[in-house]
């Protein structure tokens, strides 16, 4: 998991002397990195890095009313929290007023401020803020291990043995004489050059809506969903065979579309997303059949694909097991 | 009801006192402005009954009272404490030391 930065805490107080008492005081905080403003008036607030800051502003009875940095620091940064420092009477109720009307600020202390106060208020505020920021960062890595699209409705139910059937199409993807390559190089070195290459792919594969569902030692094992599935599947084969990588270390692709079953495989405490049944196998055997920098799928994914790419000019008959006569096929070059 | 202090100069005094520490006008000044609204209130509250007039006017007359007892010792502060009664700033000598930011 990426390491978070610390929390922005933004200081705005037009007085240098209240100014360097709220700076003393924050800069106290754990893990904040503390910035001290005299304006709000020619700052932007694209200027807030991180997605929660901390923003407090020490309104004095001749400032400018920030009524336009407070919105629209709310529209630019609407999980941070804005807290105002202002005098009771006229400049409260009017900071009040926004307060309900507007939603731009979270909190308005009076002044004088009790420090205590002030000081657990913020620990508090701050501890939440983290550890809604953390289950964010977290919930956004575990997405990265789920299945995508409609797939994703497997997890309602995450309990090994839960499946559907899915008419998807099936795409693998393998390093051509790897064995080779894995000789002329430490095992450490092909190990990262492999990754490398799978990450590639699986950039590729997402920017063209497919989902990688694992990886296959040399190769991935990809899906692509939905009516544009064939079309979306053979794009992102080409791409992947025009792709720099691809060029350095060659890769051959299969491809098939059909009913597919899907699932979660294993046992209560340990478990995977997978998908099987017969063209997965196809996909599987097209893969193996396909040489250095070359695609083959079968003819009905080339016909749903619906768009113009080269093939070799004769069709070939894979014979595989779960179908009953041999699958026409055709071999599409990049 | 009569006024020795603005409600902006009030403002202004609060202003210059952040926290608690060094605030002893400050705390004066927010007092005043309390009873400025609770004059107000009384002044504006519906009247349903005669007890009800009786009552606002009680309030509203010792709040009166309050507010210009609560004015004149502001003010007694303000001079022990050596203010500058023009633009009401808080003498130098007064202010915490604050590390430099």
């Amino acid at each position: 998991m990426n390491s978070l930065p610390g929390m922005e805490v933004f200081i705005f107080d037009s007085s240098a002397y209240t100014r360097s008492l709220l700076a003393e005081h924050l800069a106290r905080l754990d893990d904040c990195s503390l910035q001290a403003h005299e304006s709000w008036e020619s700052w932007d607030t694209s200027r807030i890095k991180t997605k929660t800051a901390i923003v407090i502003l020490n309104h004095h009875t001749n400032d400018t009313m920030p009524f336009d940095f407070l919105q629209q620091l709310k529209r630019a940064s609407p999980a941070s929290l804005v807290v105002v420092i202002s005098s009771p009477g006229t400049p409260h109720k009017t900071f009040e007023a926004l307060q309900q009307g507007e939603h731009c600020i979270d909190m308005i202390f009076d002044k004088p401020i009790d420090l205590d106060r002030f000081s657990r208020f913020l620990i508090e505020r701050i501890d939440a803020m983290r550890k809604a920021r953390d289950l964010n960062h977290q919930h956004l890595n575990l997405l990265r291990f789920l299945p995508t699209g409609a797939l994703r409705r497997i997890f309602a139910q995450p309990e090994p043995g839960s499946a559907e059937l899915f008419e998807m199409t099936v795409m693998f993807t393998d390093i051509r004489d790897s064995t080779a390559l894995i000789m002329q190089q430490s095992a450490r070195n092909y190990f990262a050059k492999l990754n490398a290459i799978l990450a590639s792919q699986a950039r590729l594969i997402r920017s063209f809506d497919g989902m990688v569902v694992k990886t296959t030692g040399d190769g991935l094992l990809a899906v692509f969903e939905g009516a544009a599935r064939c079309h979306l599947s053979l794009k992102c084969a080409l791409a992947i065979q025009q792709s720099e990588s691809a060029k350095n270390t060659p890769v051959g692709i299969g491809i098939s579309d059909g009913l597919v079953l899907t699932g979660i495989l294993g046992t209560a405490e340990h478990f995977h997303f997978d998908v099987i049944g017969s063209h997965v196998h196809l996909a599987a055997r097209l893969c193996a059949k396909a040489t250095q920098g070359e695609i083959v799928a079968t003819r009905d994914v080339a016909d749903k694909a619906r768009f113009a790419f080269q093939s070799s000019p004769h069709d070939e008959a894979v014979m595989v097991r779960g179908f009953d006569a041999p699958v026409s096929c055709l071999h599409i070059h990049s | 009801m009569k006024s020795k202090f603005s409600d902006s100069q009030l403002s202004h005094i609060i202003d210059q006192s952040l926290i608690y520490q060094c605030a002893c006008p400050a705390q004066v000044a927010k007092h005043i402005i309390g009873l400025r609204d609770l004059h107000d209130y009384q002044k504006n509250c519906i009247n349903q009954t005669g007890t009800d007039k009786a009552v606002h006017q009680r309030i509203a007359a010792d709040a009166e009272r309050a507010h210009a007892a609560l004015e004149e010792c502001l003010r007694e502060v303000l001079c022990l404490e050596e203010w500058d009664m023009q633009t009401l700033n808080m003498p130098a000598s007064l202010q915490k030391t604050p590390r430099s930011f």
